[in-house]
């Protein structure tokens, strides 16, 4: 602890000479008493350095310093070893479906009292995420609604329709396979546990839920296995491939043309601009299909919340940037130019004034409809504790599933299994749904 | 191969004869098959070099062994990652590497040379420690190995995976070997009887007979090192202490919301493995790697 | 391997009384030899193996109750060894290991022995050059290689399937169905060849000139002298170099864990390291993961020690 003192201290000194030439600052509350601190900061995408530029241009006081400790998967992974070994950073990015692992995990603390005031900068349903049981976890920062992405040039091409329900989106499918038969209109990545999850909750399956003490899971309700059902439908007619998603096989084959489209999220713009630069202006954002028609509900695909750990040395100063870095002008500004959609109603607010991002610049409405989208959103679905041996138990069912061509829904209720028997390894009341 | 090779050898009754020989199949077919591993070995780092001069389009959409036109770009791109990061893994590598497998050829050359030349209590059962390491599977010791890291408060410091690197029991092994072999009792002896200190002995008579030993466990520890990449991936969580493999693997593997960077992460495989192609080529000349096998006939 | 431990350990007590004065420097200065080496081996290598048998035994159980309880700490006794060796997914694993070391293992040794015998034999040419060129995959990292295998192996970014769709054949499917543990194994194959043959050949380089003289005046063929003379001298080689490849088998993690993105074939369970992985950091069960490596440490000492008993015997005769 000394070393990491001293090494703390001497980051703070090397920070604030560096930084000399900032302007003034406001302090905002930090504690100066002590001489400046640093916190350390972890977290993945883009849209990090601006946020953090920003804070530490206005804050000389309480400076931050950002790693990239890897993607969702193996930050989560090595938080929580490292708040065991007594070392997480102060402050990390934490996606929503694996916050609740990392409660239990002891990694993410309690900032209610930091951040009493943040509630009201967020919608009730992206609030939902960050708040249990009365405790606060964290800040959200950006939310992924589901939407469509589409190759807008291509559907022109084949004079395709943009199917506003997921029965249209099938016929279109099979419209592809006649019109261009080496083209697709999307794949079935079997991997992609938190699309999955996304489409179930939109024809509102809750897979976790809590009932005074003890949870219930129900990850093979009705509505998943429709969801399930569709896929291993589309799949097994041949009309769509079973496919993981953005290795070099898919990359190519969307170079060529030939993904059509992907049903995803508000972030899929800035995915597929760095995969095929060369396609700007040929793709376009609309609504997620429906399940129902008439009906507009939008499920969050990723997005994530910032959270203080337990191990921070400092919680104030580390829930004050989370709360500033999501919620003031300055923070949604940098998070919007990167091409992420913001949590905070003052960032949403401010992409209708922005252009748009740069793989769509002919579609001058873009943050218009994302806005419908993000409107839409399904509230209050709640992550059960251990979403990390559900992601992982999905991974291999339906890779599984789709490898033998043996059934989707089969896959689901082996998850669930895999799921329940977990928790109550782990202790936990459990009550299948 | 074996039809064509024995009329030819029973007709020649020396060696010399044997090479002038007529039957042209019998040299050329074995070296048909020698060059055929050649090329098996380097087509894969032909592509690397390939693939590295295409742009981010081009890599997805043009012919796989078709030369790009995106070379400079990758490269800029390459270094201007992260601020430079890129340099800063290439030093990490060094610095694991070279540190670590310098460090690792000291101790296991001392310790190889104790086991080899002493007689004392408890020599077997150091002996056997090493065999038993030598045999253990590094991975599944990760993750104690992060846990008493963790007790010392060195995660994520280039001591993490500079300590663990150190350590290398069939280092220790190799040594005893050579040490055993190369090193004549006699002319230890003799250095004693002229008064010279253990330490000396050691330095200025065993250490210049053991340097092909060294070397050997230098370059085994040294590639063995800079391609580790679970110790690394475990210990560190800040990219600007990843080596090369770890940062290689992080660009490949972004979060949702990224695409993996594959044209930066070939461009960057392509620049790191060229020099230590180089080095590898240039030092196994000097080492002595019948000395592995030789261990074993006692 | 047998005449490892000394012959005769000196015990201090029975110490000739004429050697005392040269002996009597030598217990202090072995130990201060070894000090850093044992010193590390202690911290890095026994430390951590007795943390792991502890490790094992316990558990992470909710305490204090309702849906946000925290986890923490107990002893479970061999709870973890239970669920460990009942597990579908680790024993699996070791299933999907034997035909992957099935193709691995002898591919290596013997295109290695292969490539080896022909940089000794007299009838060859290009010598330097294959040498060189079949070491080069030693230096590529592995998960570099399982990279750039990953793009020669997918249907679209193949130049082999380029070939087979241009005859009419389609995309080669390397990375599903059985094909899968051939290209697995492959890269593993490629990358290990070049230093085991450089290790026989080594050996080959120092068989006698005499020895093969003799063979060649008694008149027999190259080939004859390759399987006959220099395959038996470079036994212990063989030996050693099967040893590593046998423990490289049961370490295999990171050529899977790399191509697995790009299939939907490989498992997050496919070897059993990978299981090891995923429990520890995807599932944060660490006591299950140090269980199931206790596991796979025994049977590789295990495996291991058999191994070269039975070579031991073998290539070695009477020896020890």
């Amino acid at each position: 602890m000394q070393v990491r003192a001293l090494a703390t201290v001497t980051a703070a000194a090397l920070a604030l000479s560096l930084g000399a030439c900032s302007s003034d600052g406001s302090g905002d509350g930090a504690s100066a008493a002590d001489g400046p601190i640093t916190l350390e900061y972890w977290a993945w995408g883009t849209a990090q350095d601006g946020m953090v530029e920003a804070w530490n241009r206005t804050h000389p006081d309480v400076q931050v310093r950002k790693t990239d400790a890897g993607g969702s998967t193996d930050s989560s992974a090595k938080l929580l070893t490292a708040t065991r070994a007594e070392n997480a950073p102060d402050v990390a990015v934490v996606q929503y479906d694996t916050l609740p692992a990392m409660i239990v995990g002891g990694v993410a603390a309690d900032i209610g009292e930091h951040v009493a005031d943040a509630e009201e900068q967020f919608n009730p349903g992206v609030w939902s995420q960050v708040e249990f049981d009365g405790a606060v976890y964290g800040v959200p920062q950006d939310v992924g609604p589901q939407a469509l992405v589409y190759n807008q040039a291509r559907f022109t091409e084949l004079g395709l329709p943009v199917p506003t329900t997921w029965a249209e989106f099938a016929a279109v499918a099979e419209q592809v396979e006649q019109k261009d038969p080496a083209a697709t209109l999307t794949t079935f990545a079997p991997a992609e546990f938190g699309g999955f999850a996304a489409m179930a909750q939109q024809n509102g399956a809750q897979w976790w839920t809590v009932d005074g003490d003890a949870w219930t899971v129900s990850i093979d309700d009705e509505p998943s296995r429709r969801v399930a059902q569709y896929w291993e439908d589309l799949v097994d007619r041949g009309v769509i491939d079973a496919q993981p998603l953005l290795t070099p096989e898919w990359n190519a084959r969307l170079a060529a043309g030939e993904v059509l489209s992907w049903p995803s999220a508000l972030w899929a713009n800035g995915v597929v601009n760095g995969v095929v630069p060369e396609q700007a202006g040929q793709w376009a954002l609309a609504p997620i299909p429906q399940w129902e028609a008439g009906r507009s509900a939008v499920s969050f695909q990723g997005g994530s919340a910032v959270v203080v750990t337990t191990s921070s040395e400092h919680p104030e100063e580390a829930a004050e940037f989370a709360e500033w870095i999501n919620t003031s002008k300055e923070g949604s500004a940098a998070q919007i130019e990167a091409g992420q959609y913001p949590a905070s109603l003052v960032g949403q607010e401010l992409t209708l004034s922005s252009a748009p991002p740069v793989q769509s610049p002919q579609q001058a409405d873009y943050w218009q409809v994302a806005q419908r989208i993000a409107s839409d959103t399904v509230p209050e679905v709640s992550w059960g504790p251990n979403v990390n041996v559900a992601s992982s138990a999905f991974q291999d069912a339906f890779n599984a599933a789709a490898t033998r061509g043996t059934s989707f829904t089969d896959a689901l209720a082996a998850v669930q299994e895999a799921v329940v028997a977990d928790m109550e390894k782990s202790g936990f009341t459990v009550s299948a749904g | 191969m074996s039809a064509a090779t024995a009329p030819e050898a029973t007709r020649a009754a020396t060696p010399r004869a044997a090479r002038r020989g007529p039957a042209r199949t019998t040299r050329v077919l074995p070296t048909a098959v020698l060059l055929l591993g050649a090329l098996y070995c380097l087509v894969p780092v032909a592509w690397v070099l390939v693939a590295s001069t295409k742009s981010r389009g081009e890599l997805f959409s043009t012919f796989t062994f078709a030369p790009g036109t995106g070379l400079l770009e990758n490269l800029s791109d390459l270094f201007a990652y992260g601020d430079g990061q890129f340099l800063t893994w290439c030093a990490n590598s060094l610095l694991y590497a070279g540190a670590g497998a310098v460090l690792s050829t000291l101790v296991s050359t001392m310790s190889g040379y104790a086991l080899a030349k002493f007689r004392f209590p408890g020599r077997d059962a150091i002996f056997y420690a090493v065999l038993g390491g030598v045999l253990l599977p590094g991975i599944t010791l990760a993750i104690p190995q992060y846990l008493i890291m963790s007790e010392l408060g060195l995660v994520g410091s280039h001591w993490s995976v500079l300590l663990p690197s150190i350590i290398s029991p069939f280092g220790i092994y190799l040594s005893r070997v050579y040490a055993a072999a190369a090193v004549p009792e006699e002319v230890v002896e003799a250095a004693r009887i002229d008064g010279a200190g253990e330490w000396r002995t050691f330095t200025s008579v065993a250490v210049p007979m053991l340097v092909p030993g060294m070397v050997t466990v230098f370059m085994l520890q040294f590639v063995g090192i800079w391609n580790n990449f679970l110790l690394p991936f475990i210990m560190l969580s800040d990219e600007r202490r990843y080596p090369l493999t770890v940062g290689l693997y992080s660009l490949l593997s972004k979060g949702s919301g990224e695409p993996a960077l594959y044209s930066l992460a070939i461009v960057g495989a392509a620049v790191s493995i060229v020099p230590l192609i180089a080095l590898v080529l240039f030092l196994q000349r000097f080492w002595r790697l019948d000395l592995i096998s030789g261990g074993l006939k006692g | 391997m047998g005449t490892a431990g000394p012959a005769a350990p000196a015990r201090p007590a029975a110490r000739p009384p004429g050697r005392a004065g040269r002996r009597g420097r030598v217990p202090i200065a072995p130990y201060l030899f070894l000090a850093p080496g044992v010193l590390l081996l202690v911290l890095f290598l026994l430390v951590p193996v007795g943390y792991a048998v502890h490790l094992s035994l316990r558990g992470l159980r909710v305490s204090g109750g309702g849906p946000f309880g925290r986890r923490e700490e107990v002893f479970v006794g061999l709870e973890n060894y239970a669920a460990a060796l009942t597990s579908a997914d680790f024993l699996g694993g070791f299933g999907r290991l034997a035909v992957y070391g099935l193709i691995a293992v002898p591919l290596t040794l013997g295109l290695a022995l292969l490539f080896a015998l022909l940089l000794d034999a007299t009838t060859t040419t290009a010598k330097r050059f294959s040498r060189t060129a079949i070491f080069v995959p030693y230096a590529v990292p592995g998960v570099i290689a399982s990279l750039l295998w990953g793009f020669l192996y997918l249907p679209t970014t193949s130049p082999v399937s380029h070939v087979t769709e241009a005859l009419g054949l389609g995309a080669v499917p390397f990375l599903s169905g059985a094909p899968l543990f051939g290209s697995v194994a492959n890269i593993a194959v490629w990358g290990g060849v070049g230093f085991n043959m450089i290790i026989i050949y080594t050996s080959l380089r120092s068989i006698p000139a005499e020895v093969q003289e003799a063979a060649r005046l008694d008149g027999a063929s190259e080939l004859q002298i390759a399987l006959r003379v220099k395959v038996p001298l470079v036994a212990p080689a063989l030996v050693l170099t099967g040893l590593f490849a046998l423990i490289g088998t049961l370490q295999v993690y990171g050529e899977p864990t790399t191509l697995a993105p790009m299939t939907t074939s490989i498992t997050q369970t496919w070897v059993p390291l990978m299981t090891i992985y995923r429990d520890a950091f995807t599932r944060d069960d660490l006591p299950l993961a140090s269980a199931a490596s206790v596991l796979l440490a025994v049977g590789t000492l295990a495996v291991s020690v058999v191994l070269l008993r039975v070579a031991q015997r073998r290539a070695f005769g009477s020896e020890s």
